[in-house]
Protein backbone atom coordinates (compact mmCIF):
# COMPACT_ATOMS: atom_id res chain seq x y z
CA UNK A 1 0.00 0.00 0.00
CA UNK A 2 1.31 3.30 -1.17
CA UNK A 3 -0.32 6.24 0.94
CA UNK A 4 -1.48 9.68 -0.98
CA UNK A 5 1.76 11.69 0.26
CA UNK A 6 3.94 8.99 -0.52
CA UNK A 7 2.54 9.13 -3.77
CA UNK A 8 2.20 13.05 -4.08
CA UNK A 9 6.23 13.01 -3.14
CA UNK A 10 7.21 10.06 -5.73
CA UNK A 11 5.58 12.53 -8.22
CA UNK A 12 6.87 15.52 -6.92
CA UNK A 13 10.81 13.98 -6.69
CA UNK A 14 10.09 13.26 -10.83
CA UNK A 15 9.27 16.28 -11.53
CA UNK A 16 11.89 18.50 -9.66
CA UNK A 17 14.64 15.64 -11.48
CA UNK A 18 13.07 15.55 -14.92
CA UNK A 19 13.40 19.73 -14.71
CA UNK A 20 16.93 19.36 -13.49
CA UNK A 21 17.90 16.61 -15.86
CA UNK A 22 16.14 16.38 -19.17
CA UNK A 23 16.71 19.58 -20.55
CA UNK A 24 20.61 20.09 -22.44
CA UNK A 25 20.89 23.43 -21.62
CA UNK A 26 20.16 25.25 -18.33
CA UNK A 27 17.89 27.85 -19.73
CA UNK A 28 15.78 25.16 -21.64
CA UNK A 29 12.17 25.18 -20.31
CA UNK A 30 11.10 21.81 -19.81
CA UNK A 31 6.81 21.61 -19.09
CA UNK A 32 5.77 18.29 -17.50
CA UNK A 33 2.03 18.02 -17.77
CA UNK A 34 0.20 14.77 -16.16
CA UNK A 35 -1.58 12.07 -18.38
CA UNK A 36 -4.40 9.95 -17.13
CA UNK A 37 -3.22 7.53 -14.87
CA UNK A 38 -5.42 4.65 -17.10
CA UNK A 39 -3.28 5.99 -20.20
CA UNK A 40 0.30 4.82 -18.75
CA UNK A 41 0.29 1.42 -20.19
CA UNK A 42 -1.43 2.16 -23.13
CA UNK A 43 0.72 2.18 -25.85
CA UNK A 44 -0.99 4.38 -28.07
CA UNK A 45 -1.96 6.93 -25.51
CA UNK A 46 1.85 7.75 -25.25
CA UNK A 47 3.98 9.77 -26.89
CA UNK A 48 6.85 7.46 -28.38
CA UNK A 49 7.94 4.28 -30.02
CA UNK A 50 10.36 3.39 -27.89
CA UNK A 51 11.23 3.57 -24.15
CA UNK A 52 13.95 3.67 -21.56
CA UNK A 53 13.30 1.96 -18.64
CA UNK A 54 15.47 2.42 -15.13
CA UNK A 55 14.89 0.96 -11.66
CA UNK A 56 15.34 1.76 -8.59
CA UNK A 57 14.95 -1.33 -5.82
CA UNK A 58 14.59 -1.02 -1.97
CA UNK A 59 13.41 -3.64 0.85
CA UNK A 60 9.57 -1.47 0.95
CA UNK A 61 9.56 -0.93 -3.12
CA UNK A 62 10.49 -0.98 -7.28
CA UNK A 63 10.33 2.00 -8.90
CA UNK A 64 10.24 1.68 -12.75
CA UNK A 65 10.83 5.18 -14.41
CA UNK A 66 9.73 4.88 -17.48
CA UNK A 67 11.25 7.82 -20.74
CA UNK A 68 9.35 7.68 -24.03
CA UNK A 69 11.01 8.89 -26.94
CA UNK A 70 10.82 8.52 -30.77
CA UNK A 71 14.69 8.77 -32.32
CA UNK A 72 13.02 11.35 -34.83
CA UNK A 73 14.76 14.46 -36.32
CA UNK A 74 13.32 16.83 -33.26
CA UNK A 75 14.94 14.58 -30.76
CA UNK A 76 18.35 13.96 -32.15
CA UNK A 77 18.37 17.67 -33.27
CA UNK A 78 17.28 18.23 -29.40
CA UNK A 79 20.20 16.02 -27.57
CA UNK A 80 22.85 15.89 -30.47
CA UNK A 81 22.89 19.42 -31.44
CA UNK A 82 25.06 19.50 -34.53
CA UNK A 83 27.71 16.60 -33.36
CA UNK A 84 26.41 14.20 -36.00
CA UNK A 85 29.08 11.70 -34.56
CA UNK A 86 27.51 10.99 -31.39
CA UNK A 87 25.44 8.34 -31.29
CA UNK A 88 22.01 9.19 -30.12
CA UNK A 89 20.80 6.05 -28.02
CA UNK A 90 24.33 6.33 -26.05
CA UNK A 91 23.14 10.16 -25.25
CA UNK A 92 19.77 9.99 -24.72
CA UNK A 93 20.68 6.65 -22.10
CA UNK A 94 23.23 8.49 -19.82
CA UNK A 95 20.44 11.93 -19.81
CA UNK A 96 17.63 8.81 -18.93
CA UNK A 97 20.62 7.91 -15.88
CA UNK A 98 21.00 11.44 -15.16
CA UNK A 99 17.48 12.18 -14.63
CA UNK A 100 17.19 8.66 -12.50
CA UNK A 101 20.00 9.38 -10.64
CA UNK A 102 18.86 12.72 -9.25
CA UNK A 103 15.31 10.67 -8.20
CA UNK A 104 17.77 8.30 -6.44
CA UNK A 105 19.74 10.42 -4.57
CA UNK A 106 16.60 12.31 -3.17
CA UNK A 107 15.15 9.39 -2.32
CA UNK A 108 18.30 8.32 -0.25
CA UNK A 109 16.96 10.74 2.20
CA UNK A 110 13.85 8.58 3.24
CA UNK A 111 14.97 5.13 2.21
CA UNK A 112 18.87 4.21 3.15
CA UNK A 113 18.74 1.05 1.12
CA UNK A 114 18.76 1.76 -2.58
CA UNK A 115 19.83 0.60 -5.48
CA UNK A 116 19.66 1.51 -9.37
CA UNK A 117 19.80 -0.74 -12.79
CA UNK A 118 21.52 0.31 -16.07
CA UNK A 119 19.36 1.53 -18.63
CA UNK A 120 18.03 -0.23 -21.21
CA UNK A 121 15.73 0.81 -24.43
CA UNK A 122 12.20 -1.49 -24.93
CA UNK A 123 9.26 -0.94 -27.88
CA UNK A 124 6.80 0.80 -26.58
CA UNK A 125 4.49 -2.15 -27.31
CA UNK A 126 5.60 -3.85 -24.34
CA UNK A 127 4.06 -0.91 -22.18
CA UNK A 128 1.32 -3.00 -21.26
CA UNK A 129 2.85 -5.56 -19.96
CA UNK A 130 3.31 -3.20 -16.79
CA UNK A 131 0.23 -4.36 -15.37
CA UNK A 132 1.16 -8.04 -15.02
CA UNK A 133 3.29 -6.68 -12.10
CA UNK A 134 0.59 -5.61 -10.27
CA UNK A 135 1.78 -1.95 -9.37
CA UNK A 136 0.43 0.12 -6.42
CA UNK A 137 0.87 3.22 -7.61
CA UNK A 138 1.24 4.43 -11.84
CA UNK A 139 1.32 7.94 -13.18
CA UNK A 140 2.29 9.23 -16.41
CA UNK A 141 3.17 12.34 -17.87
CA UNK A 142 4.02 14.67 -21.24
CA UNK A 143 7.49 16.21 -21.24
CA UNK A 144 7.55 19.13 -23.37
CA UNK A 145 11.31 21.17 -24.01
CA UNK A 146 12.04 24.22 -25.41
CA UNK A 147 8.06 24.53 -26.20
CA UNK A 148 8.11 21.87 -28.80
CA UNK A 149 10.55 18.49 -27.87
CA UNK A 150 8.30 15.85 -26.86
CA UNK A 151 9.04 13.05 -24.36
CA UNK A 152 6.88 11.48 -21.97
CA UNK A 153 7.38 9.71 -18.65
CA UNK A 154 5.79 6.67 -16.39
CA UNK A 155 6.28 6.28 -13.18
CA UNK A 156 5.59 2.24 -11.89
CA UNK A 157 5.57 1.63 -8.70
CA UNK A 158 5.30 -2.17 -6.49
CA UNK A 159 5.49 -1.98 -2.95
CA UNK A 160 6.39 -4.88 -1.23
CA UNK A 161 5.43 -3.20 1.98
CA UNK A 162 3.80 -0.01 3.25
CA UNK A 163 5.18 3.00 1.40
CA UNK A 164 4.48 6.51 3.53
CA UNK A 165 6.75 9.29 3.41
CA UNK A 166 6.46 12.80 2.60
CA UNK A 167 9.13 14.46 0.41
CA UNK A 168 10.73 18.11 0.81
CA UNK A 169 11.21 19.01 -2.55
CA UNK A 170 12.02 22.46 -1.80
CA UNK A 171 15.20 21.89 -0.48
CA UNK A 172 16.65 19.46 -2.30
CA UNK A 173 20.31 19.85 -2.35
CA UNK A 174 22.78 19.95 -5.25
CA UNK A 175 25.59 18.18 -4.46
CA UNK A 176 26.17 16.35 -7.45
CA UNK A 177 29.58 16.58 -9.36
CA UNK A 178 31.67 16.94 -6.06
CA UNK A 179 34.94 14.95 -4.46
CA UNK A 180 33.85 13.41 -1.50
CA UNK A 181 37.45 12.42 -0.36
CA UNK A 182 37.61 9.72 2.06
CA UNK B 1 53.88 11.41 -18.14
CA UNK B 2 50.99 9.22 -15.69
CA UNK B 3 48.25 8.14 -17.04
CA UNK B 4 45.06 8.38 -16.42
CA UNK B 5 42.12 5.48 -16.55
CA UNK B 6 38.73 6.39 -17.42
CA UNK B 7 36.31 2.88 -16.67
CA UNK B 8 32.14 3.57 -18.16
CA UNK B 9 29.81 1.45 -19.94
CA UNK B 10 29.05 4.69 -21.30
CA UNK B 11 30.57 6.29 -24.57
CA UNK B 12 29.17 9.50 -23.42
CA UNK B 13 30.89 9.32 -20.24
CA UNK B 14 33.71 7.95 -21.13
CA UNK B 15 34.33 10.88 -23.98
CA UNK B 16 33.17 13.68 -21.63
CA UNK B 17 35.69 12.88 -18.94
CA UNK B 18 38.60 11.65 -21.36
CA UNK B 19 38.30 14.22 -23.62
CA UNK B 20 38.20 16.99 -20.63
CA UNK B 21 41.38 15.13 -18.81
CA UNK B 22 43.22 15.38 -22.28
CA UNK B 23 42.17 18.91 -22.89
CA UNK B 24 43.50 20.08 -19.57
CA UNK B 25 46.81 18.16 -20.43
CA UNK B 26 46.15 14.57 -18.67
CA UNK B 27 47.25 11.61 -20.40
CA UNK B 28 43.77 9.22 -20.57
CA UNK B 29 42.98 6.12 -21.47
CA UNK B 30 39.92 4.33 -21.48
CA UNK B 31 37.72 0.91 -20.97
CA UNK B 32 34.25 -0.18 -21.02
CA UNK B 33 33.38 -1.86 -18.14
CA UNK B 34 35.61 -3.67 -14.78
CA UNK B 35 36.88 -6.33 -16.65
CA UNK B 36 38.32 -4.07 -19.59
CA UNK B 37 39.66 -1.86 -16.86
CA UNK B 38 41.22 -4.77 -14.79
CA UNK B 39 43.20 -5.38 -17.94
CA UNK B 40 43.91 -2.17 -18.82
CA UNK B 41 45.58 -1.61 -15.27
CA UNK B 42 47.53 -4.78 -15.62
CA UNK B 43 48.84 -3.95 -18.87
CA UNK B 44 49.53 -0.27 -17.81
CA UNK B 45 51.59 0.05 -14.86
CA UNK B 46 52.06 4.01 -15.29
CA UNK B 47 48.46 4.05 -14.21
CA UNK B 48 48.10 6.43 -11.11
CA UNK B 49 44.56 7.20 -10.79
CA UNK B 50 41.54 5.70 -12.14
CA UNK B 51 38.05 7.06 -12.62
CA UNK B 52 35.23 4.67 -12.38
CA UNK B 53 31.34 3.84 -12.92
CA UNK B 54 30.02 1.29 -10.22
CA UNK B 55 26.76 -0.27 -12.50
CA UNK B 56 28.18 -1.83 -15.58
CA UNK B 57 27.94 -5.07 -17.34
CA UNK B 58 30.06 -7.78 -17.38
CA UNK B 59 31.96 -6.62 -13.92
CA UNK B 60 30.76 -3.39 -11.85
CA UNK B 61 33.12 -1.09 -10.65
CA UNK B 62 33.55 -1.72 -6.59
CA UNK B 63 34.34 -5.86 -7.63
CA UNK B 64 37.40 -3.93 -10.33
CA UNK B 65 38.63 -1.99 -6.95
CA UNK B 66 38.18 -5.37 -4.67
CA UNK B 67 39.52 -6.91 -7.36
CA UNK B 68 42.53 -4.10 -8.08
CA UNK B 69 43.71 -4.36 -4.42
CA UNK B 70 43.24 -8.12 -4.33
CA UNK B 71 44.25 -10.29 -7.29
CA UNK B 72 46.22 -7.70 -8.72
CA UNK B 73 47.47 -6.83 -5.01
CA UNK B 74 47.78 -2.92 -6.16
CA UNK B 75 47.66 -0.65 -3.29
CA UNK B 76 48.46 2.12 -4.73
CA UNK B 77 46.51 2.91 -7.59
CA UNK B 78 44.01 5.93 -6.65
CA UNK B 79 40.84 5.20 -7.26
CA UNK B 80 37.21 7.67 -7.38
CA UNK B 81 34.11 6.23 -8.11
CA UNK B 82 31.60 8.59 -10.72
CA UNK B 83 28.24 7.37 -9.99
CA UNK B 84 24.66 7.97 -10.43
CA UNK B 85 24.86 5.48 -7.03
CA UNK B 86 24.80 7.24 -3.63
CA UNK B 87 23.83 5.11 -0.99
CA UNK B 88 25.59 5.60 1.95
CA UNK B 89 26.44 1.31 1.75
CA UNK B 90 27.56 1.87 -1.37
CA UNK B 91 29.98 4.41 -0.45
CA UNK B 92 30.88 2.58 2.39
CA UNK B 93 31.71 -0.79 0.77
CA UNK B 94 34.00 1.31 -1.49
CA UNK B 95 35.80 2.85 1.08
CA UNK B 96 36.24 -0.43 3.13
CA UNK B 97 37.83 -1.96 -0.87
CA UNK B 98 39.78 1.07 -1.11
CA UNK B 99 38.30 3.65 -3.15
CA UNK B 100 39.60 7.23 -2.13
CA UNK B 101 36.51 9.34 -3.44
CA UNK B 102 33.05 9.56 -4.46
CA UNK B 103 31.34 11.76 -7.00
CA UNK B 104 28.05 11.86 -7.76
CA UNK B 105 27.24 12.54 -11.63
CA UNK B 106 26.56 14.55 -13.35
CA UNK B 107 30.35 14.92 -14.30
CA UNK B 108 31.51 19.07 -13.36
CA UNK B 109 35.29 19.00 -14.26
CA UNK B 110 36.68 22.32 -13.07
CA UNK B 111 35.39 21.21 -9.42
CA UNK B 112 37.94 18.24 -9.63
CA UNK B 113 40.37 18.81 -11.76
CA UNK B 114 42.93 19.97 -9.30
CA UNK B 115 42.68 16.90 -7.15
CA UNK B 116 42.53 15.15 -10.21
CA UNK B 117 46.25 16.17 -11.17
CA UNK B 118 47.47 15.61 -7.36
CA UNK B 119 45.85 12.10 -7.49
CA UNK B 120 47.87 11.30 -10.71
CA UNK B 121 51.23 12.95 -9.80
Amino acid sequence: MITAQARDSFERIFRKAAQARLPIEPGDTCEIAPVGAGDATRTDAMKGAQVVVLTISSIVFRLLLILHFDENDATRGYYLKDDVERPFQEVFLEICNLCCGAMNQELLRYFPDLGMSTPYVLSAHCLPYLRELNPDFVSAYSVTLNGSMQLAATICVCADAPVDFVADTSAMEETSGELELF
Amino acid sequence: MSKILVVDDSSTVRDEVAGFLKKNGLDADTAVDGKDGLAKLKASPGIKLVISDVNMPNMDGLTMVEKIRGELANKTVNVIMLTTESSPAMKERGKAAGVKGWIVKPFKGDAVLETFRKLAS
